[in-house]
């Protein structure tokens, strides 16, 4: 009788000492957020005098965001030669939203979208070429290699 | 006839157990009082924490309000300029307009250190190595002994013994007379040396065993071992901690490896891929801290900067009261808000460890908070020292004068308690197999041990 206690003790013991962990998705017990996404898509070729247009897919909770509280584009060259300022985007309908810029110049880019929608505010940014790097664009690089703090914010 | 046989049988009993009582509150004490008096002094050390660092710290932290504040930015550029070859893990951006703002960083060497950033001026106050800080020196002898898990676990043990020595201690505190309260609640100080002694132990004894007894539960969720279990456990129920806050993971920043920007670093050639070039790139420190901001996070937080490429920026405060603590984590690439957990957000349990944690830090109430969490603790120093003592006194000189062993089979209560004991708490019941099996295999087999420990 006191064996079989003690081999029960001795088993209850090692259960709790192989321990737990938290099951997977453990955060659906909590509030949740319900992130927006964005997937900002550049086109693969971008040719002199013309138009060229960038998109972004906004999805909500696995679902297309049709109509958003707002969607903002704002683009800029790195050495700061062009400027296109915060600017609505059009809305082509099931999620997808864009705006068309002329991308004369040669170099390095960056795009941010601004998006909001049922609480959740997004400001992703994508940095993306036309055409060559310029030696600057070179070296920005190098230098962003090195310190991963953005300093874009001076060219505003 | 018979029942006077019963009535000595009973009172053999009564008299057996209080042995096998004082027998084990005798031995745990002997190993655990050192331990006890250590937290006991490092915990009141440890109390005064923000008074003591606002003291010694005073020209790291205190600022000149002047002008315009330089941005976050700008101020880790500043920390970055003076230890070019490290890496920004977190920065503070100071809770008040007079306090100045922390950047932390790992050197190339492995040191953490914490720069000191005057937000007005952007030069460096200096810049304090968190080794050399004594007040992190002191948690870390009150939580681990400075011998990492193994201290870890010893403090859990010690913390889990001193509720077997609260428990036998009342036991043996409680009072067999009664009408009498002099050697219960008040000591009796003209009934010759020996009472006085052992007054001196059983009665502040009882007075501080609420406060001993809060301390040791409000502490022992953060222990590593049990503390770990027991938080894995109610998060696990949806009634504790968010996962993250505690244990857990942070959620994962939503991007697909393709779509990051690569950085060139061997980019000596103008041969860039452009393919590499283009992609997310992260979002800044100054965007972090407008989210901040507009998310109304208590002024004390902290930025945790991601560790990777699917890693998160964390926000965390947990200011000195509970009801104020707050974890946010922002997606590295879209400064989406992908969880924002604030103390109303935790399950009731969670609450409930929120406001020990605090308490038991003597933050929650601010200074009367201290003093009281200081009284308990120089209480358990004087009645572990008065234990001590009062065995030292009573010690004969050829063995330990430890009560007589009683077979535990017979203390069916005792025995039963102490198992149950074991299994809430397995530090101690794995405790217990070991004490069992060296009093099987070596305590029982050398009679010259067994005299000496009266076994």
């Amino acid at each position: 009788m006191k064996k079989n206690i003690f081999i029960i003790f001795i088993l209850i013991i090692s259960a709790v000492l192989s321990g737990c962990s938290l099951k997977p998705n453990v955060e659906k017990l909590y509030k949740e957020e319900t992130p927006l996404e964005a997937e900002i898509i550049i086109p693969n070729n971008f040719s002199d005098n013309e138009k060229e247009t960038i998109q972004v897919n906004l999805t909500q909770e696995g679902e297309k965001v049709k109509d958003a509280d707002f969607v903002h584009f704002e683009i800029w060259k790195q050495d700061g030669t062009v400027k296109y300022y915060m600017e609505e985007a059009n809305n082509l309908g099931n999620g997808t939203y864009s705006i068309s810029k002329d991308f004369d110049s040669e170099g390095l880019y960056f795009v941010k979208v601004h998006a909001g929608n049922k609480g959740s505010i997004i400001m992703p940014r994508k940095q993306f070429v036309v055409g060559e790097l310029s030696e600057s664009d070179l070296d920005f690089l190098r230098k962003g290699a090195q310190s991963e703090i953005e300093v874009h914010e001076h060219h505003h | 006839m018979s029942s006077i046989k019963e009535a000595t049988n009973k009172k053999n009993t009564k008299a057996s157990l209080y042995q096998t009582v004082w027998r084990w509150h005798f031995y745990a004490g002997i190993i655990f009082a050192p331990f006890l008096i250590i937290l006991a002094i490092t915990g009141s050390i440890y109390l005064f924490k923000s008074q003591i660092e606002n003291v010694i710290y005073q020209d790291y932290y205190e600022v000149n309000p002047q002008g315009d504040r330089i941005t976050a930015t700008e101020q880790i550029e500043e920390a970055k300029r003076l230890y070019p070859d490290s890496v920004v893990t977190k920065y503070r951006p100071g809770e008040n307009d007079e306090r100045s703002s922390e950047v932390s960083i790992m050197t190339s060497d492995n040191e953490s250190l914490t720069v000191f950033i005057d937000p007005y001026t952007g030069k460096s106050l200096g810049e304090l190595n968190n080794a050399d800080r004594i007040m992190d020196r002191i948690e870390e002898f009150h939580g681990e002994l400075m011998a990492g898990t193994l201290g870890d676990r010893i403090v859990e043990l010690a913390a889990c013994w001193a509720i077997v020595l609260i428990v036998t201690g009342l036991f043996l505190w409680f009072p067999r007379k009664k009408k009498d309260l002099s050697g219960v609640l008040i000591p009796r100080f003209n009934k010759g040396k020996k009472i006085f002694r052992r007054d001196l132990h059983a009665v502040p004894a009882f007075w501080i065993t609420a406060g001993m007894l809060f301390l040791i539960m409000t502490g022992l969720p953060w222990s590593g071992f049990w503390g770990n279990q027991f938080q894995a456990l109610v998060t696990n129920t949806g009634f504790g901690y968010p996962p993250s806050v505690w244990i857990g993971d942070a959620p994962s920043s939503i991007v697909q490896t393709k779509d990051i920007a690569d950085v060139p670093w061997a980019a000596e050639t103008l041969e860039v891929p452009k393919s590499e070039v283009q992609g997310l790139i992260p979002i800044s420190i100054d965007e972090v801290v407008e989210i901040a901001n507009s998310e109304g996070m208590h002024p004390s937080y902290t930025v945790i900067f991601p560790n990777d490429k699917e890693g998160v920026f964390t926000l965390s405060a947990f200011p000195p009261k509970a009801q104020d603590e707050a974890t946010i984590h922002i997606d590295q690439y879209t400064g989406a808000v992908l969880a924002d957990y604030r103390y109303d957000n935790y399950g009731l349990i969670g609450k409930i460890v929120a406001w020990g944690i605090t308490l038991h830090k003597g933050t929650q109430f601010g200074l009367i908070n201290q003093l009281i969490s200081l009284l308990i603790c120089l209480g358990i120093i004087l009645v572990a020292v008065s234990g001590f003592y009062l065995w030292w006194k009573r010690k004969p000189k050829k063995d330990l004068g430890a009560p007589k062993a009683i077979s535990i089979k017979k203390m069916k209560f005792f025995l039963l308690l102490m198992i149950g004991l074991g299994i809430v708490f397995p530090l101690v019941g794995l405790s217990l197999i070991v004490v069992l099996a060296i009093d099987w295999l070596i305590i029982k087999r050398i009679p010259r041990l067994r005299k000496f420990l009266n076994a």
